[in-house]
């Protein structure tokens, strides 16, 4: 915005995703680079970036749409059992299994999102508990894919189990994070994102200038779980074992929600200030102190709350206003839970 | 008591733009409107008064299709939309504004249009293209100089005005203005009285809820008076002024005679 020096007229900014590309493109090369240097934990960095990935996806849908889900583990789950069937079952190419985890996750969200999406606020909210929890008890009884014990991923490359390189699995998971990087930016300025904002604001309103709202929250839904999902199968490729009480675990749902809370919802950066936070408080405290890890997201969360519900992002334009004088355009939305 | 045992027909004999049959909703036992029948002619501004509760705006939400009738039809040029959600009918050009207005908050002023534009009857190619008619919308209404703003911090009049453009930027062909100008002053009232008429002349049938009797008699060729949820009566401003029945749904019995200042 140019600083027009006298006037009311206030020019409609135009902000682009140019700025937010070229931020999002150096953060990718950092990453992808970093297994040929020294720094960074690769295994630590890893499973930032499947938190911070299901933090953006969880943005799209809670975020920018408005509608708070407490189910995400069922996508992440989902993604996870079909990639490590494909990869064991099928020796499926690792890269298209996750494809394939993507693909499954996206289905399972509809058949989620088809009913819980007619009911609204804390309705949905509620639904979404129930049904993170019965898919949860299914799993554990799914005796064809080891029902509550278990199953374990077993990858072979020409007749030999593929040997575990930390490496590989750190760029597979840098590039589910770029696609959701990407994903994200692209979103927050389109006629798409633009229509998620305005359903969160008034759904009835939106429909009265001719918004599909249904429909676009069954997009923003697939979408993110799809990306879920893909996180969840580089997840299961990595741990080579995954079971029901882990990957489908009501804990991941809610952590997978705090963390674009934190960081500030409806921002493209957000989620992942939140997502990074979470992923090093969660490696490196719960090590040390097992349980302190609960009380501080709880503490952060009640923080964010009470005094900056634009979560960190928020709390940064705000010093950034102190000390300039100037708004930033597309600010946080106000994190005030689930509204009726 | 159907009052369409007479139908009063357009002389240009046409398709009217919006027909309502027999339509009725009720919310538990209570009809907030009974058996309705409304033909809006091409190129009127459609007046619709009635007391408080009278069921003036559940008749808009079942025109527009947020509200299911519990018996009726709605047809739009001749067609039935009463099965279609409301962003179907908006799509066909239906729209409606708002009594208590609903901008989307997290939004400027101009992306609250441009949205619309860009979901409306005829969007545009572009976004760019979006923007523009947006601002050109805005310009129209007299809120071009607020484009940028969070249309949050627009005041109520404003705000009022953002229902119209974000309106208009569907590009309706029947537009429902619900009680537009409650909380303006004279002055804004006399220059979104205008604002209507300049719509109506672009070629927008308008059906239009007020209870600013003055302002309903200066712009409407046509009024239905609705009361308990019955349509009471209908005619020109002239002789709604001097229905027995409406002066004494509106003042009592006794007030007949009363005179009026419009």
């Amino acid at each position: 915005m140019t600083a027009a020096p006298t006037g009311t007229r206030t020019h409609p900014p135009r902000v682009t995703a140019a700025r937010d590309l070229a931020a999002a493109a150096v953060l990718v090369a950092v990453l992808a680079v970093l297994p040929w240097t020294e720094w960074g934990n690769l295994r630590l960095l890893f499973t930032t970036l499947i938190w911070t990935t299901c933090s953006i996806a969880w943005n799209l849908v809670g975020g920018y749409a408005g509608q708070v889900s407490f189910g995400f583990a069922v996508f992440y789950g989902i993604g996870a059992y079909t990639a490590a069937v494909l990869i064991t079952e099928a020796h499926v190419n690792p890269y298209l299994a996750f494809a394939g985890a993507a693909l499954a996750a996206a289905a399972a969200s509809l058949l989620v999102g088809i009913p819980t999406f007619r009911l609204r606020g804390p309705y949905f909210a509620i639904a979404t508990i129930g049904i993170n929890e019965a898919v949860r008890v299914v799993m554990n009884n799914m005796e064809a894919v080891g029902a509550a014990s278990g199953y374990r991923v077993n990858e072979m490359v020409g007749g030999q189990r593929a040997p575990f390189v930390m490496a590989e699995h750190y760029l597979s998971m840098v590039v589910i994070f770029a696609v959701a990087l990407l994903v994200s930016i692209l979103v927050a300025r389109s006629r798409f994102g633009l229509a998620l904002t305005a359903i969160r604001d008034d759904e009835d309103a939106a429909a009265d200038i001719g918004i599909n709202a249904f429909q676009h929250k069954l997009a923003a839904h697939a979408l993110a779980a799809a990306l879920v999902g893909a996180a969840g199968g580089a997840y299961a490729r990595y741990a080579a074992f995954i079971d029901p009480g882990g990957v489908f675990n009501f804990n991941n749902s809610v952590s997978i929600l705090l963390m674009p809370v934190i960081g500030g919802l409806a921002t493209v950066w957000g989620p992942i200030i939140g997502g990074a936070v979470y992923g090093i408080v969660q490696e490196e405290l719960v090590a040390r102190f097992s349980q302190i890890h609960l009380g501080l997201y709880g503490t952060l969360l009640i923080l964010a709350i009470l005094f900056e519900p634009g979560g960190v992002v928020g709390l940064m334009r705000r010093v950034w206003r102190a000390l300039t004088g100037r708004r930033v355009q597309g600010g946080p939305v106000p994190a005030r839970g689930v509204k009726a | 008591m159907s009052a369409a045992a007479t139908p009063v027909r357009d002389p240009a004999h046409q398709v009217p733009v919006l027909e309502v049959r027999g339509l009725t909703r009720y919310f538990g036992g209570l009809a907030a409107v009974k058996d309705v029948d409304l033909q809006v002619p091409e190129g009127a501004i459609f007046g619709v008064i009635g007391p408080n509760g009278a069921g003036k705006t559940t008749l808009f939400s079942m025109v527009t299709g947020s509200l299911a009738p519990s018996a009726g039809r709605v047809f739009f040029r001749g067609r039935d939309v009463t099965g279609l959600k409301a962003f179907q009918r908006v799509r066909l050009g239906i729209t409606r504004t708002h009594q208590i207005v609903r901008p989307f908050r997290s939004l400027t002023v101009i992306e609250n249009v441009e949205l619309a534009t860009r979901y409306g009857r005829r969007p545009p190619g572009t976004a760019a293209e979006a923007r523009r008619r947006a601002m050109e919308i805005l310009e129209f209404v007299g809120l071009g100089a607020q484009a940028g703003l969070p249309a949050s911090v627009l005041p109520v009049g404003q705000q009022k005005l953002l229902e119209l453009a974000r309106a208009l930027a569907t590009a309706p062909d029947l537009l429902l203005c619900d009680e537009i100008c409650g909380g303006l002053t004279d002055a804004e009232t006399r220059e979104v009285m205008d604002l209507l008429r300049r719509i109506r002349a672009s070629g927008t049938t308008i059906l239009y809820i007020e209870h600013d009797m003055r302002a309903v008699m200066s712009v409407c060729d046509r009024i239905a008076v609705l009361n308990f949820g019955e349509k009471l009566a209908e005619g020109s401003p002239e002789e709604i002024q001097r229905n027995p029945a409406v002066i004494e749904a509106y003042l009592g019995r006794g007030a007949a005679g009363v005179d009026s200042d419009a």
